[in-house]
């Protein structure tokens, strides 16, 4: 059992806070779906994702029982799992929307890219809790640069260029608060921009096309360039109160597609306005400073380094997401977190605040 | 472990939050940019994607005489239209829709795929057509009303009325200068779509109620307009002329009741005529008007007071002005005549004197005052104003002729309201059309009164004016004007059309310019005949219309006839006995037993025609001209002419000249047969059958 003092340590902030997301999330994705559910299954989807929050609370709960430390000792295991699953994606995965992304268990098709966005944070975590301190040299990066490689060119293959992109927010964050030597992180920066040619290059397409039709949605309005319109024409139209919940009339007419996953901010746009959409960015805010103040207080480099991955990954979902609906970030295909539908996402989301959670609580060293 | 490097950590840390604080910001700019700047624009685009308009058309106004008659109405029809958007197989549908249309399904199925909220397909199509698509019932195929525009007097009036276009716009006539009453405002009914273009239900589905146009009531007497149709139509067949042109006006008020030219069209199916005929001579045509604006000469003479009616002139035969010779149309000259005997003979010399002496300053004056050289301001399209010399360039020659009524061009419009200045005392009022204007509850939203530009002459120069002109019809050149029982006055006029280079021989324009009673003016009539073949002059072709005319509307008007006629010397009417067939003696002894004179025009023997018309009612003494060679115009047979080749537009308009109707037959472009033949004697009215292939 959890002593008092622990439960005491709880950042209480980054509950309340999380929990009002997932209820706002629960009544969004309600507005975006029910038109076009049939009536009898008119709430399915809140339902479903509603009843994955409360598991998850439970998961979340039982998870606290442990020291975060224990994770470290897992973490390779949990690195050639992943790998694992990534190639599972490939062989016997399902794709949709042009990408093989899902793996079909029982009732529920899971996303492992999802998962292995914090399960690399906690490999990487791992991996460089020993080298804190001694990143100024190739011979201790380049390592680093391996080891997220072989998931990253997985994910990439899928294709899923969203989470591959995560992949290395996260190793970014986590590689400069780790203490990397600002010539060698500019160094690094360097190549990237000289290999970026040779990177588009293996890009398809459509994501070539994604990646630039943001810049002027117009040159294609009905194709690619559609999304960006619609959600741009739904957001702008909301304006400063916006329409009222369930009053979108561009987000429930079947303008604007993807609206309960990947596209739910334009929903927030239109239904509740600047003012509303300005909260729920309070609210990420308060989340992200909390996460912040997590690594901060973290007793140990490796619950540092976990709290600045987790940091680094939900500032760029945030990033991403948002821009991609307000028109100023290329269509990737990145959930927003606890506000998207997608039980892949909100699971690792959750895991992910337990993780905080759990440094938070145990920030202080423990004295016999 | 507080190491450097700890330390190092936690600056780090804050550098990254340090960036969220940044992204954070950038993201709620860029909202509050697509919220507050653009979201007007971004707004109005989320509106035209889920709101399609489907018009209701306005219902147009009616056109009502001045009795209320109805002369041009709106029926409902329904139109055809289509919202590609909801369309579910368009090739599907083309091929459906064109079979009840008769369209071609290729085209149609185009217009169909083609990326536009809404199109029509087919505007105002007859009820069973429409029952048709209604049964078939496709999806994003609709039906909605549109009024078409009737005129159940079809040709009556066509000139005044006008017609309309498919968007019940008007295009002419009163339709187009009162179309901002009549055609009311549109309404539609909005609906709105979801992105797979369903209808919402329960959403805004706003409707719009038209605002019904306004109706107009004319001056116009249907009544009045008929006679002088009937009497027009008969001119024309009679005299062949190229057109011919009545207006009838109330001297006092300046309404016109009735106006018309032959040919016309009929604004049911305006498409079917020549744009040519749609023209509206009687406000457009500019024209010299010869002997009838003596009438303007004479109130500029008797205004200034340099003459009085009883000055005597002498009439040469001749008058020589800057080495030109003016002849009088009487050979050797009318010899010594008083003022009055001047106009009552239409002397050419005296007017010339009386003009030379009136001078450039005031005989100006005076065609200004009338309103020559400006538009009467008749709310009627395409009016002219005429053409007057420069009056800095003026020469002594050019008065002369203007006193004449030559070297002036008028429209009939400016010389009828100027003969209504003189009728009603005086005051030169703008010739109305419109009575009033009325809303759909009879609520009276605009009203006209008579509308005085200004007074020409005073009420003392207009009644010696009124006596002259009453003498001209009582004794002088317009005797055949005469009405029995009133009294009347007017003026005949014969112009020589002007061409290029001078005046065209055998072309005249025969007029007549009078009001009846005299004493009393109810009605001012001009009478206009443009190119009529064989007799030209205004007194023997033209006052005998006035006659026909004033008689009828005179009777129709309930104005009491004058027991007696004012002058006890006029001479009693006789009828004009048919002397065609006959010797010329014959013919001419038979006129005297008659107490008229005939003028034998022809070197023949034998009378072909004559002018009056056998039964005609001419005072005693009138001239009555013979014809013996030719009949000039034919008592009632045309020639048929050739069609072959004619498209069915061409062939109608060469048949409406000659008084013909056609019937088509087949649906080719050029005409291969027809019936009669070309060359065959047929009476005017009869219908020519044409095929064509």
């Amino acid at each position: 059992m959890l002593s008092r003092r622990l439960l005491r340590n709880l950042d209480f902030t980054i509950i309340v806070t999380t929990g009002i997301l997932i209820l706002i999330s629960l009544v969004i994705i309600g507005s975006a779906t029910h038109i076009n559910t049939p009536s009898e299954e008119r709430y399915w989807f809140v339902q479903r994702q509603g009843m994955f929050a409360v598991a998850n609370i439970v998961l979340v709960f039982v998870m606290l029982h442990f020291d975060y430390k224990s994770l470290s000792k897992y973490a390779n295991v949990l690195y050639g799992i992943n790998l694992v699953m990534l190639l599972a994606v490939m062989f016997v995965g399902q794709s949709a929307l042009g990408a093989q992304r899902w793996i079909q268990l029982g009732p529920i098709s899971i996303q492992p890219s999802e998962f292995s966005k914090i399960i690399m944070i906690i490999s990487l975590a791992h991996l460089l809790d020993k080298k804190t301190g001694k990143m100024n040299s190739f011979k201790e990066i380049i390592p680093v640069f391996i080891y997220i490689g072989v998931p990253f060119l997985l994910v990439l293959k899928q294709p899923d260029l969203g989470t591959s992109l995560v992949f290395l927010a996260i190793l970014f964050g986590m590689i400069f608060v780790a203490g990397i030597s600002l010539k060698h992180l500019g160094a690094i920066a360097a190549a990237g921009v000289a290999f970026m040619p040779i990177f588009w290059h293996f890009l398809k397409d459509y994501q070539k096309k994604r990646l630039t039709v943001f810049l002027d949605p117009n040159a294609d309005p009905l194709g690619s360039g559609y999304h960006i319109i619609q959600s741009k024409i739904a957001i702008g139209s909301g304006m400063l109160f916006g329409k009222g919940l369930f009053g979108g009339t561009q987000s429930q007419l079947n303008f604007l597609p993807e609206n309960h996953t990947d596209f739910i901010f334009a929903v927030i746009g239109e239904e509740l306005g600047f003012i509303g959409a300005c909260i729920i960015l309070l609210l990420y805010f308060i989340l992200l400073y909390r996460s912040v103040k997590v690594a901060g207080a973290a007793r140990d480099n490796f619950g540092m380094l976990l709290a600045t991955g987790i940091s680094s990954m939900m500032t760029f979902h945030l990033l991403v997401n948002v821009g991609m609906t307000a028109g100023i970030m290329p269509v990737t295909g990145i959930p927003l977190p606890f506000m998207s539908y997608g039980v892949s996402s909100l699971t690792t989301n959750m895991v992910s605040i337990g993780i905080l959670l759990n440094i938070y609580m145990r920030r202080q060293k423990i004295m016999f | 472990m507080a190491s450097a490097s700890h330390v190092t950590i936690r600056k780090r840390a804050a550098v990254l939050f340090l960036f969220v604080i940044v992204i954070m910001m950038g993201l709620i700019g860029r909202l509050g940019y697509l919220q507050f700047v653009k979201s007007n624009w971004l707004m109005e685009n989320a509106t035209d994607q889920r709101v399609r308009e489907i018009p209701v058309e306005a219902k147009r106004g009616i056109i009502y005489d001045r009795n209320g008659k109805e002369m041009a109405v709106s029926v409902n029809t329904e139109s055809v239209y289509a919202i590609p958007a909801e369309i579910q197989n368009a090739d599907e549908t083309a091929a459906k829709l064109a079979a009840i249309l008769t369209l071609d399904a290729d085209k149609l199925s185009r217009k169909l795929k083609r990326r536009q909220a809404f199109t029509w397909i087919e505007r105002k199509i007859d009820e069973r057509t429409a029952r048709a698509i209604k049964t078939i019932n496709l999806p994003g195929i609709g039906l909605t009303q549109e009024g078409r525009r009737q005129y159940p007097f079809e040709n009556l009036a066509s000139h005044v009325l006008g017609f309309t276009g498919i968007d019940s716009q008007g295009l002419d006539g009163v339709e187009l200068t009162f179309d901002s009453y009549l055609k009311g405002r549109h309404g539609g009914i909005v609906v709105e779509y979801d992105a797979r273009g369903q209808e919402i239900p329960y959403a805004t589905h706003r409707y719009a109620p038209p605002v019904e146009g306004q109706n107009v009531y004319l001056t116009i007497d249907v009544v009045i307009q008929q006679i002088v149709e009937r009497e027009l139509d008969r001119v024309i067949r009679d005299t062949q002329a190229k057109s011919v042109t009545i207006i009838v006006m109330e001297p006092n008020t300046g309404e016109i009741l009735a106006l018309a030219n032959k040919p016309d069209y009929n604004p049911n199916k305006f498409a079917d005529y020549s744009p040519k005929l749609w023209r509206n001579n009687a406000v457009s045509n500019t024209y010299e008007p010869g002997s009838t604006f003596k009438i303007i000469t004479t109130s500029a003479v008797l205004g200034e007071g340099i003459i009085s009616s009883s000055d005597r002139f002498f009439d040469p035969g001749e008058v020589e002005v800057q080495g030109r010779i003016i002849h009088c149309w009487k050979a050797g000259g009318h010899g010594s005549q008083s003022f009055a005997e001047v106009v009552q003979n239409s002397c050419n010399v005296g007017f010339v004197n009386v003009g030379l002496k009136l001078g450039a300053e005031s005989f100006y004056r005076y065609i200004k005052a009338f309103g020559f050289g400006r538009v009467t301001g008749i709310d009627l399209p395409g009016e002219a104003k005429g053409i007057i010399i420069d009056e800095t360039k003026v020469k002594p020659i050019n008065i002369a002729t203007m006193a004449i009524g030559q070297s002036i061009a008028v429209t009939p419009i400016q010389l009828i309201s100027a003969a209504a200045a003189v009728a009603n005392g005086g005051k030169l009022l703008r010739p109305q059309l419109v009575r009033e204007v009325r809303d759909k509850d009879g609520n009276i939203t605009r009203c006209f009164y008579p509308d005085i530009i200004n007074t020409v002459v005073n009420e003392k120069t207009a009644q010696a004016v009124k006596g002259i002109l009453e003498n001209v019809v009582e004794q002088g050149t317009g005797r055949n004007a005469y009405v029995e029982g009133f009294r009347v006055a007017g003026k005949t006029g014969t112009a020589q059309k002007v061409g290029s280079g001078g005046y065209v021989a055998g072309k005249y324009v025969a007029s007549f310019l009078g009001f009846a009673p005299a004493d009393n003016p109810r009605m001012v009539m001009l009478v206009v005949i443009d190119e009529p073949v064989g007799a030209y002059y205004g007194g023997v072709i033209a006052a005998p219309v006035f006659n026909a005319v004033a008689r009828d509307i005179l009777q129709y008007m309930k104005v009491v006839p004058t027991a007696e006629t004012s002058t006890s010397e006029a001479e009693p009417h006789v009828i004009v006995p048919g002397v065609i067939n006959c010797l010329v003696p014959d013919a001419v002894a038979e006129l005297k037993k008659m107490k008229l004179e005939a003028r034998v025009e022809e070197a023949g023997n034998r009378v072909a025609d004559q002018i009056p018309k056998p039964g005609s009612r001419v005072p005693a003494g009138s001239l009555i001209l013979l014809y013996t060679l030719t009949p000039r115009y034919s008592v009632g047979e045309v020639t048929v002419p050739d069609l072959t080749g004619k498209t069915e537009r061409e062939a109608a308009d060469v048949l409406a000249e000659l008084g013909l109707f056609i019937q088509p037959f087949g649906n080719g472009s050029s005409t291969v047969r027809q019936h009669p033949l070309a060359g065959s004697k047929v009476m005017p009215g009869t219908t020519v059958v044409v095929f064509c292939e």
